[in-house]
């Protein structure tokens, strides 16, 4: 198991399930990154990336107060500069430019699916650049795939 | 009401809305839900003390999973009453050899286009995944690698599963008579299969042979 450090990426979980959240959190931890903080609705989200900056915001499109998770990546993409990844199980009910998101990864997902989806993001938002195709599970945006060098993606999942 | 509905273009439009509506919300709470049970036995995996214990909730999570990978798959396709089983075996290895943390075990795919109805999609899953499961645990025992080649192959009117591995062979690998060779077992029949066993020197191949008119 990796440790996380002063360099972990930080990650913000929006997620409206708490169990589902808590086993987020070992997951994120086990991949060498570092869980800062746990919203369940908009409101939440959006203060929390604003007082913690995080460096990636794993994004659930339903939260307490409805389908909010959309409007909650895009704010936070666009105004806050934080990367946001949904985790939907309604991958084709998502706007086609991702609302920012540099992606999305489908329910249910696997433990392993996570584990590689974040410590791929995590030489993408570290090099600014992919280290190869994304893994398994992880549908990248077309916008952040050509940000970080991968041209011409299919659009699977 | 019926004629009604019949007679008025509008109300069949909206009609058919509505049930596609609601087929959507069923299945995002069947996703939602499947998630929920993974996670749940995840959680209660990690508080186990016991090793017994903990293998036990891991290889029921497992066996979830692959019913999981099942559903995340079937209604992202257009067609949800047939299910691509090449991209599924493709899911079904890379879970299982990555979710091991296995770094010197790799896999070869030789995989055909084929399609199975909807509902064969589950039991499948289960049986691939018990096949490869057997794989990962007890072929490679001592830090030694391999790799697990998976074919599929249609056959006139079967398709062709083979799961092979060059690791250290039957003797080893049968030891465990548990749940798994009784599920391996019970899929078969469910699914008209014929599962075939052998020693492959080394290591050992198991094909499987199903049916594709479709066994119910």
């Amino acid at each position: 198991m990796d440790n996380a450090d002063e360099d972990s990426l930080n990650v913000l979980i929006v997620e409206d399930e708490v169990l589902l959240a808590m086993e987020l959190s070992h997951l994120i931890e086990e991949a060498g990154c570092r869980d800062v903080g746990h919203a369940m609705s908009s409101d939440d989200a959006l203060d929390m990336a604003a007082r913690l900056k995080p460096d990636l915001a794993l994004v659930d499109v339903h939260l307490q107060d409805g389908p909010t998770g959309i409007e909650v990546a895009r704010h936070i993409s666009i105004d806050r500069g934080v990367v946001a990844l949904f985790m939907t199980a309604n991958v084709r009910r998502l706007p086609d430019d991702f609302a920012g998101a540099c992606g999305v990864i489908g329910k249910p997902y696997s433990e392993h699916g996570v584990r590689s989806a974040l410590r791929f993001l995590d030489h993408c938002i570290r090099d600014g650049h992919a280290p190869g195709l994304p893994p398994a599970g992880l549908q990248l945006a077309p916008a952040w795939a050509a940000h970080w060098g991968l041209n011409d993606l299919p659009r699977t999942a | 009401m019926q004629d009604t509905t019949a007679d008025d273009p509008d109300a069949l439009v909206r009609a058919l809305a509505q049930k596609t509506a609601l087929l959507h919300e069923v299945d995002h709470r069947v996703k939602n839900n499947l998630q929920l049970v993974s996670s749940l036995l995840l959680l209660q995996a990690r508080r186990a003390v016991d090793p017994a214990v903990r293998d036990a909730l891991r290889s029921a999570q497992a066996r979830i999973n692959a019913v999981a990978i099942v559903h995340r798959r079937l209604f992202q396709e257009e067609d949800a009453l047939q299910f691509d089983v090449a991209a599924f075996l493709e899911d079904m290895v890379e879970d299982a050899i990555g979710g091991s943390g296995r770094t010197d075990l790799h896999a070869r795919l030789d995989l055909e286009p084929a399609e199975l109805p909807a509902f064969q999609a589950a039991p499948l899953a289960l049986l691939v995944g018990e096949l490869l499961g057997n794989c990962v645990r007890h072929a490679f025992p001592d830090d030694r690698g391999g790799v697990i080649t998976v074919t599929l192959v249609r056959e006139g009117d079967q398709l062709r599963i083979e799961i092979a591995d060059n690791g250290v062979g039957v003797a080893t690998t049968g030891a465990n008579p548990g749940a798994g060779q009784t599920i391996v077992k019970l899929l078969c029949d469910q699914l008209r299969a014929d599962c075939q066993v052998a020693d492959a020197h080394p290591g050992v191949q198991t094909i499987l042979r199903l049916p594709l008119s479709g066994a119910r």
